[in-house]
């Protein structure tokens, strides 16, 4: 038997419960071929289960650990790992759960999904050194809406009709549960960031999303404050610049004749 | 990425004593001064990440402590090319990081694409030594560098295998120049699971080869030992380690322990039990 065609026997075993064509090259030695593969099975499943659950926590709480291990093994076995680093496991999760019959009932669990994903990019994503203000002070004035703005690589844009981050703050260990949590009584229009090493979520107004949601597109400042305007006749431009600059969400620009021209 | 930049020199080699697998529940404790071990060895996958935290910590460890890289999804064992992608995050961890030590596994972990994410066995055939000692080429000259290579625990074995596991390796320390990471847990676990005769195993490594040794915890499910890095190290493993040190002398040795981790003083008594059998064997020499 070809290395290849074992490690393709092997795979199908694991994923797809078909043992047969492994099982005759399986050594029998006091325990049965089946039984040993099984520890494979288990281990398999188990690895990328746990990858799973470390990402998607909410989830799983709103779910409950048996409901989580049932929807991680469907998972699993439709959606390959196409990496040999675990932790880029479970992309494809929110995705997934819109698509799983047994949990049409929380219509809001995708988005909790999708949440904790870009929760778990922003962890990881690149450093960067904040925005140089003289930088910005030496270009003039008149040149301010042909900038392109460069958002911080640890930030992520997230709109949802439900209030994912009320989901995401009532499931922490440490939140108080006095009232139960309506999901119907508002949307969701968050900043995923990093503040210190912890990823923080930040509620955004309709036109400050509007106007990260263009910057990060692409689009010049007046293009996106232009967005702005439309959620919000009285948006103001400069607050915003000199907000998000200081958090440290906007970290460099371009000029128009710099580079990337549309 | 840029490489370190350190106040004096942060310590390289890894040094003949005993170190501990690095988890992050731990990071602020090894940075205080009371808290000290020989060296560390961190699973490179973990730190494949662009930046926030574990990068962080683990550069500030790195200042104060000599490194190993220990890598789990290289499988150097799979049928198809090796991922050139993993191999240049390897990469770029070792120049920033210089460890003391590189390693990865005997064992596959993917095919034609999709990754199980484990240590699979692999058939000790010709055909599998060709490829594996293809793939150790090529990740060493990627690398620049020599690499380990550990023996796994496994639950089974092929029948069309025609190498025993110790000629096997044998044979790849020969073609390729690697080295050897010896984990006599896994060598017990096996020698249970298969009936393999760990002394004679021992015999037919090659002395030189074995650079560092592993050490961990297993558990008993359905007749099998199964290696799974989450208790103290058992008394016969601690026997085969002396067995092994008798023939390889003093080599660095760490504890592994991955699941239920336990706190800092629990993995570091367990490296002074090491590091005592290790000057006993010194000492008998």
């Amino acid at each position: 038997m070809l290395l290849r065609d074992m490690q393709t026997a092997f795979a199908c075993a694991i994923f797809g419960k078909d043992i047969d064509a492994l099982m005759p090259h399986v050594v029998s030695r006091g325990v049965s071929p089946e039984q040993r593969f099984a520890v494979y099975r288990n281990n398999v499943h188990h690895n990328l289960g746990e990858a799973l659950r470390a990402v998607y926590p909410v989830v799983e709480r709103l779910v409950g650990a048996r409901f989580f291990d049932y929807a991680a093994d469907r998972y699993i076995e439709i959606y390959p790992s196409e990496c040999g680093d675990i932790h880029r496991f479970g992309n494809g999760f929110s995705a997934f759960l819109s698509d799983f019959p047994p949990a049409a009932q929380l219509p809001y669990l995708p988005d909790t999904a999708r949440l904790e994903w870009n929760m778990h990019e922003v962890f990881h994503a690149p450093d960067h050194a904040p925005l140089a203000l003289d930088k910005l002070g030496q270009l003039p004035q008149s040149s301010y809406a042909m900038l392109r703005f460069m958002l911080h690589p640890a930030c992520r844009l997230l709109s949802s009709p439900f209030p994912v981050h009320r989901i995401w703050e009532w499931n922490q260990a440490t939140a108080q549960q006095e009232e139960a949590l309506d999901i119907g009584s508002e949307e969701a229009s968050l900043l995923i960031r990093r503040s210190g090493f912890e990823v923080e979520l930040v509620p955004l107004a309709p036109a400050e999303f509007a106007m990260l949601s263009a910057l990060s597109d692409g689009r010049t400042v007046g293009a996106a404050f232009e967005s702005a305007l439309r959620a919000d006749q009285g948006f103001e431009l400069a607050r915003f610049i000199w907000d998000h600059v200081r958090q440290e969400t906007i970290v460099d620009f371009r000029t128009e004749s710099s580079q990337d021209r549309q | 990425m840029h490489t370190l930049n350190r106040d004096g020199d942060a310590p390289g080699a890894i040094p003949c004593s005993a170190g501990i697998g690095l988890r992050s529940v731990h990071y602020r404790e090894l940075l205080s001064a009371q808290s000290r071990t020989g060296w560390l060895e961190a699973h490179s996958e973990n730190y494949f990440g662009d930046g926030g935290q574990p990068l962080y910590y683990l550069e500030r460890i790195r200042a104060l402590y000599p490194l190993s890289l220990h890598g789990v999804g290289l499988s150097l064992g799979s049928a198809g090319p090796l991922d050139r992608e993993h191999l240049r995050k390897l990469k770029s961890l070792v120049t920033r990081f210089e460890p003391g030590l590189v390693s990865e596994h005997l064992s596959w972990g993917a095919v034609a694409g999709r990754h199980l994410n484990d240590l699979l066995p692999l058939p000790y055939t010709e055909e599998a030594l060709e490829i594996v000692c293809a793939h150790v080429r090529e990740a060493q000259d990627f690398l620049g560098r020599q690499i380990l290579i550990e023996n796994i625990s496994s639950y089974l074995q092929f029948r069309h295998s025609t190498i025993a596991e110790a000629d096997f390796i044998d044979a790849l320390i020969a073609d390729t120049g690697c080295g050897m990471l010896l984990d006599v847990n896994n060598l017990y676990v096996n020698a249970a699971n298969h009936g393999v005769d760990p002394i004679s195993y021992l015999g037919r490594i090659p002395v030189s080869a074995v650079k560092e040794i592993h050490l961990a915890g297993f558990d008993h499910l359905d007749g099998l030992l199964i290696d799974t890095h989450g208790k103290r190290v058992a008394e016969p493993v601690w026997e085969l380690y002396r067995h092994a040190l008798a023939r390889f002398g003093p080599v660095p040795t760490l504890i592994e322990w991955d699941t239920d981790i336990p706190a800092l003083a629990v993995l570091l008594a367990e490296a002074g039990r090491a590091e005592r059998i290790m000057e006993e064997c010194h000492a008998a020499a």
